[in-house]
């Protein structure tokens, strides 16, 4: 196992640049999700650790080797795919041993190591089968064997589950994260899903337009945010970003919305609104922490139920506020109906405020 | 009971009705094409088989009254000159025939390969001027490449046809090896660069296997287009050794008085070698190589 580590990494397609000064450093054993939407640069990010395309600057370092130069076989890596990418001529043990055999492994060792891989993923009934005759779970299943047969330093995964069902993903999110508990394994782990992120990694770099945006554990991810696109995109359903104006009058501020109710602001929040450079200011707030009234409230705020979706264990309400879309989760016992008149009172510990401007988070000191 | 079996057997006739005008209009024009391409090959055969005076009779003797294999013997016997021209002509056709398939397909896959996966200065460009000399007929280079033949000293050796061949084949050849290369992921080369291949042994060991029908495709093609030409090479060849079996054919039966068995026995065994061409690597057309390599 080996720590991985980008330095001013840039990928240039001519003017366009997929991948602009990405910096983070991979440690040991630690499980990193890339995350972001499509075209945020995070697959290209992974060919450039994997060597399968070239880089226009900076360096990426695996272990304690510059790999720049160096070809895809030479940087002991391991990658699924997420098509598998299986040899669709070679049956699964030879799909498995092709790894070995291209390092010129002894035969008796690679049929070991080949059946022990089968063993622990659990398909030594497959191995005579050819990919074609296999489920979509036991392609990847055999996709993440013929990674882990070799004992990379890092691994490298590509979407793996997106090609799965619904269950068989969630079944699948959790062997992988047991197969990195045991084998302490480094991960480097693409995906859109901010859920598998949140999940399984120990670390996740949000990335949107080729820039890296946060990189941190994905509980100070959610409950920090640097800005309005981290914070829309963690968590689901995503944090309500509500865009209100700022003024101060008698020593305390107060956030306007479009609909002309005001909110008076905590000291602690109206310290963060004071770094504003603009008036604009955003509310951001997930639906836990915001609360639900039928009646008025002081310090609730009025608005008129948009669409009312039981899930089952909580409700979702959608309400329109400042002309911004505010979910809020209810009880499933709370009985609300669409255009019905409601108070919404913000928990002013738990919520976020960013620059309008700027969209950076606002801090108090 | 009953009355629900008749209701489903006048529905079944009904729908059965309705498909069936579809079905049998095709049947009968598949019947049609059938006989319009078997016919004059089952007439080459029966004519093969007849003696020089049966074959010229009218009305025609469907099937002979003396069926003969005589015409054949003559052909396959070394010990006279028909024979000895025959086979000379076929050993002549077979050389140039697996030559240009052979360096066709040593030229095409890496070139099919190259402008699949890389993308480089030129390349559409280059890609469609390799079809430009597809775009016109045939014999309009016939005398330009005839006269540099001559200047490079080719006139009269296979290496003449074997190159002409390459230029009629090669473009197709690319392009239709360049389809097959599209459709191999490139995830599959990707995953063996990292499982340890070079980029050349990803392409011989992973890309290669997979790409075999296409690679049979392009050699059967070449393979037909050499083996059935004859405008250049009536052209570029006078001495009579070296003719190929379309010029040799023609040439021998319109100087020999018109012997129809004999001209069809030399057709017959002429088509041979392409029919069991087909019949032998035909199953590599079918096979989707690639099912199972990747998840859509």
């Amino acid at each position: 196992m080996a720590h991985v580590v980008l330095k001013d990494l840039v990928k240039a397609y001519g003017g366009f640049k997929a991948v602009n000064d990405v910096s983070l450093t991979v440690n040991d054993g630690e499980f990193v999700a890339l995350v972001g939407p499509s075209g945020c640069g995070k697959t290209t990010t992974l060919n450039l650790v994997a060597g399968l395309i070239p880089v226009t600057s900076g360096d990426i370092v695996i272990g304690d080797r510059v790999v720049n130069d160096l070809d895809p076989k030479d940087r002991d890596i391991a990658m699924v795919f997420q098509n598998y990418a299986l040899y669709p001529q070679k049956s699964v043990y030879k799909n498995l041993a092709f790894p070995l055999q291209m390092r010129r492994l002894p035969r008796e060792e690679i049929d070991r190591k080949v059946k022990e891989a089968a063993r622990v993923l659990d398909m030594t009934h497959l191995l005579e089968r050819k990919p074609r005759e296999l489920s979509g779970g036991q392609q990847q299943r055999v996709a993440l064997g013929r990674a882990l047969v070799r004992d990379p330093a890092v691994f490298l995964m590509d979407e793996p589950l997106s090609n799965l069902d619904a269950k068989l993903r969630v079944q699948m999110r959790s062997e992988i994260k047991r197969f990195h508990q045991d084998l302490k394994a480094t991960i480097i782990y693409v995906t859109h899903d901010q859920l598998e992120a949140v999940t399984m990694a120990d670390k996740m770099a949000v990335m949107n337009g080729g820039n890296l945006q946060q990189y941190d554990s994905p509980a100070q991810v959610f409950a920090h945010p640097v800005n309005m696109f981290v914070a829309s995109f963690i968590g689901s359903p995503a944090m309500s970003l509500i865009p209100l104006t700022a003024s101060t009058a008698n020593g305390s501020t107060v956030l306007t919305g479009a609909e002309g109710w005001s909110l008076e602001l905590s000291p602690h929040n109206a310290r963060k609104v004071a770094r504003a450079t603009t008036k604009k200011v955003v509310l951001g707030a997930r639906h836990s922490t915001i609360k639900l009234h039928k009646s008025a409230v002081p310090g609730a705020i009025p608005a008129k139920a948009y669409t009312v979706e039981p899930t089952g264990d909580v409700t979702f309400v959608q309400a329109l506020l400042s002309g911004a879309i505010v979910n809020i989760s209810v009880s499933p016992n709370v009985a609300v109906a669409p255009d019905e008149q409601i108070w919404l009172e913000f928990d002013q510990e738990r919520t976020h405020l960013f620059d309008g401007e700027t969209e950076m988070a606002l801090k108090a000191d | 009971m009953s009355t629900i079996a008749e209701t489903a057997s006048r529905a079944q006739t009904r729908r059965r009705v309705r498909v069936d005008g579809w079905r049998w209009g095709g049947r009968i024009f598949l019947v049609f094409m059938l006989l319009y391409t078997a016919v004059p090959m089952i007439w080459m055969l029966i004519t093969s088989i007849k003696s020089g005076f049966a074959a010229t009779q009218f009305p025609p003797q469907w099937w002979p009254d003396e069926p003969t294999l005589a015409s054949y013997q003559k052909l396959l016997d070394p010990q006279n000159s028909v024979g000895q021209d025959f086979l000379r002509f076929f050993w002549n056709s077979l050389f140039v025939s697996t030559a240009t398939t052979i360096l066709s397909v040593i030229v095409a896959v890496p070139a099919a390969y190259a402008f699949s996966r890389f993308s480089f200065p030129g390349r559409n460009f280059l890609f469609f001027t390799v079809l430009l000399r597809n775009m016109f007929p045939a014999v309009i280079f016939l005398v330009p490449l005839f006269i540099l033949m001559r200047a490079i000293g080719l006139v009269n050796t296979h290496g003449s046809l074997i190159l002409t061949y390459l230029t009629f084949g090669l473009p197709l050849a690319i392009w239709l090896l360049k389809g097959f290369y599209d459709n191999i992921p490139v995830q599959l080369e990707q995953a063996a660069r990292i499982d340890g291949a070079t980029r050349f042994q990803a392409f011989i060991l992973i890309v290669m296997p997979l790409s075999t029908p296409g690679i049979i495709a392009t050699a059967i093609y070449s393979f037909i287009g050499a083996w059935n030409e004859y405008i250049y090479a009536y052209t570029f060849l006078s001495k009579n050794e070296q003719l190929t079996l379309p010029v040799g054919i023609q040439r021998f039966f319109s100087e020999n008085t018109t012997d129809f068995p004999g001209l069809m026995a030399a057709s017959f065994m002429m088509s041979v070698p392409v029919v069991v061409l087909f019949l032998v690597l035909q199953r590599y057309f079918v096979r989707a190589l690639t099912e199972g390599a990747v998840k859509h």
